[in-house]
């Protein structure tokens, strides 16, 4: 147990951390990840960046489902809205990534306020649905609107280069991921200790007295929608870099599904927990296909005939079960881990 | 004088039901002034119609001479008007000191992009809301308290977290329903204690809305009792227990021997 810890200022009750041990294992962690290309294979680096991608992805989602207690169904929308913003921009206008990148954000943030006004009444499932038909509507308008997106032709996102480096390779592409989740990352944890983060989270646990507080609800409801779906856009545009050839079917309900999955699974409101719930349901697919590979042959061609159908069972088991034995999800497996190391040997 | 807080002939109807009518007081500066009556009475609905989470039928409700009638209710934190509710109302997955500092909301300025950032203003600000209410905590004695998640405290401890979020707004009217109700003798004297401490060292104005007959007679300076939504009787404590109004409203008529 930690003893003999005192905070002399009120700077160290608002740092991130006070723990010397928390921030050496941090630029460690940062550090291995910095080195890692070189050590892995371009097939695990490309499962890396995916992670990546998908932990931006979470902790977007997060400030919004998680934080201000709002359900969205739309983020495959915020996703594609992001990915075919920067995809035009890049390939059609040949405007630099720096610009397209963060474009593809402010795009998705402009339009999840406009999904964001109808919906500030709304709560729970009917949000849900809101916003489940925005995605709905985005996927018609990529389809329709053929002049801008190529509609059902799909569209080829090439020409990210900065620095005459190209940036949709290996090395620079995880790099640039790996930038972006950093800064997400930390302007989550940043967000989430200051006013902002703390109207967000008494919204979600009683909205009258956020209000009474001198809390103005339509703007905080608005903000979490921009902010949210401004990272998921910068995720939506990384994923077209990554990708490079983006249609509908890139999009799909499925996504947003998943999305929810994960920061369900990580723990809701946690922004450890959606990066720790990112990084496991990115990597189960993985685990999967080298659990059938371990039995050989007819199990293996079973996994690659049925690769979706086994993917999707499995989602399906993890969510139930995590929602069964451990509610507070990943994260509450962590602090239950943190509180048994710490109290050794004593129970409690 | 301007009274700080007054109600100008206040009724509030849903549908059919008038839950308040007509209604008029005056909440002095530096006062504790309690409302009383028995249950339905119109008591809460009087305290929201304050803090604006109702807007009156007819009738007006001034602060410091100002109408808060068409304000919104997130407005009124700003102008100094602080509450607790009747049934608890604790963010309760967060910890007791981000429960206060939600307190402090009003008087932060941070925007979204310094606060992604963290840097210079809005962390001065951070560590300048924190050193206020770590001296709320200081005051409400629950520095053990601070870092525990307000969920799991017990009920009187909840209620004592949602008094801190009120005074962390740094209000001038304080409003506060059914504060001591669920809470034991001791709870009660505690925050007796408080509300003499808040009127005597910060010369705050509070308004209170109480069943419990002990605390109104002991620390009210004035008292206003109202039944079926309408004001019958105010007046200094003492007046107020020999009221036969109030007796009757509370204990009923005599009934008559044939």
């Amino acid at each position: 147990m930690r003893t003999g810890h005192f905070k002399e200022r009120t700077g160290q009750l608002v740092a991130l951390s006070d723990s010397k041990v928390v921030w050496g294992w941090t630029v460690a962690a940062i550090a291995a990840l910095i080195v890692l290309p070189f050590v892995i294979g371009n097939y695990q680096l490309t499962l890396m960046v995916s992670a990546l991608i998908a932990v931006i992805g979470a902790v977007g989602l997060n400030m919004l489902t998680g934080t201000t207690g709002l359900i969205s169904l739309g983020q495959a929308g915020f996703l594609a809205v992001g990915a075919y913003t920067n995809g035009i921009l890049l390939a059609d206008y040949g405007l630099p990534v720096w610009i397209s990148l963060p474009a593809g954000g402010l795009v998705a943030g402009l339009i999840s306020i406009v999904v964001g006004i109808p919906s500030l009444r709304l709560k729970g499932l009917y949000l849900a649905i809101t916003t489940l038909a925005f995605a709905f509507i985005i996927n018609h308008v990529i389809l329709y609107a053929e002049g801008l997106t190529h509609g059902p032709n799909g569209l080829f996102v090439t020409g990210a280069k900065m620095f005459g480096i190209d940036l949709q390779k290996g090395k620079p592409l995880y790099y640039l991921a790996l930038g972006l989740t950093i800064l997400t990352i930390l302007g989550a944890l940043n967000l989430s200790r200051t006013r902002i983060g703390r109207a967000w989270m008494a919204i979600r646990d009683h909205d009258i007295a956020a209000r009474v507080m001198g809390v103005d609800l339509v703007r905080y409801k608005l903000l979490a929608f921009f902010m949210s779906s401004f990272v998921v856009g910068i995720a939506g545009g990384l994923l077209s870099l990554q990708i490079r050839f983006i249609n509908i079917d890139v999009f799909a309900l499925i996504l947003s599904i998943e999305a929810l999955a994960i920061i369900i699974l990580g723990g809701l409101g946690s922004i450890a927990g959606a990066v720790l719930g990112a990084i496991f349901l990115s990597f189960l697919p993985e685990a999967i296909r080298l659990f059938f590979e371990t039995f050989g042959d007819p199990q293996s061609t079973l996994y690659t005939s049925y690769v979706y159908e086994i993917r999707g069972i499995a989602y399906g088991v993890v969510i139930v079960l995590f929602l069964r034995f451990k509610p507070d999800g990943l994260i509450g497996v962590w602090r239950d881990a943190r509180k048994y190391w710490s109290n050794w040997p004593l129970a409690y | 004088m301007t009274a700080l807080l007054e109600l100008d002939t206040v009724t509030k109807r849903f549908g059919g039901l008038v839950a308040v009518s007509d209604v008029s007081l005056k909440v002095e500066q530096g006062q504790i002034y309690s409302l009383i009556g028995p249950n339905g009475a119109g008591k809460t609905t009087v305290f929201n119609l304050i803090s604006a989470v109702f807007r009156p039928s007819s009738g007006r409700i001034l602060f410091e001479g100002r109408d808060l009638t068409h304000l919104p209710t997130y407005a009124l934190a700003g102008l100094g008007i602080a509450r607790t509710f009747q049934n608890l109302a604790v963010f309760k997955h967060e910890t007791v000191v981000n429960n206060l500092l939600v307190g402090m909301h009003t008087h932060l300025r941070t925007d979204p992009l310094s606060a992604a950032f963290f840097w210079g203003r809005a962390r001065r600000e951070e560590i300048r809301a924190r050193e206020r209410v770590e001296e709320i905590i200081e005051f409400l004695e629950i520095e053990d308290l601070r870092d525990h998640t307000v969920g799991t405290l017990s009920y009187g401890q909840q209620k004592r977290v949602e008094l801190g979020r009120a005074l962390a707004i740094s209000p001038k009217l304080l409003l506060l329903d059914e504060m001591v109700s669920g809470m034991n003798q001791e709870e009660r004297e505690d925050i007796a204690r408080f509300i003499l401490d808040l009127k005597d060292e910060l010369g705050m104005t509070v308004f209170m809305v109480e069943h419990d007959m002990g605390i109104v007679m002991d620390i009210s300076d004035h008292v206003c009792v109202v039944n079926h939504g309408r004001k019958i009787a105010e007046g200094a404590p003492g007046e107020i227990a020999a009221n036969p109004a109030v007796i009757e409203a509370y204990l009923g008529t005599k009934r008559v021997a044939a």
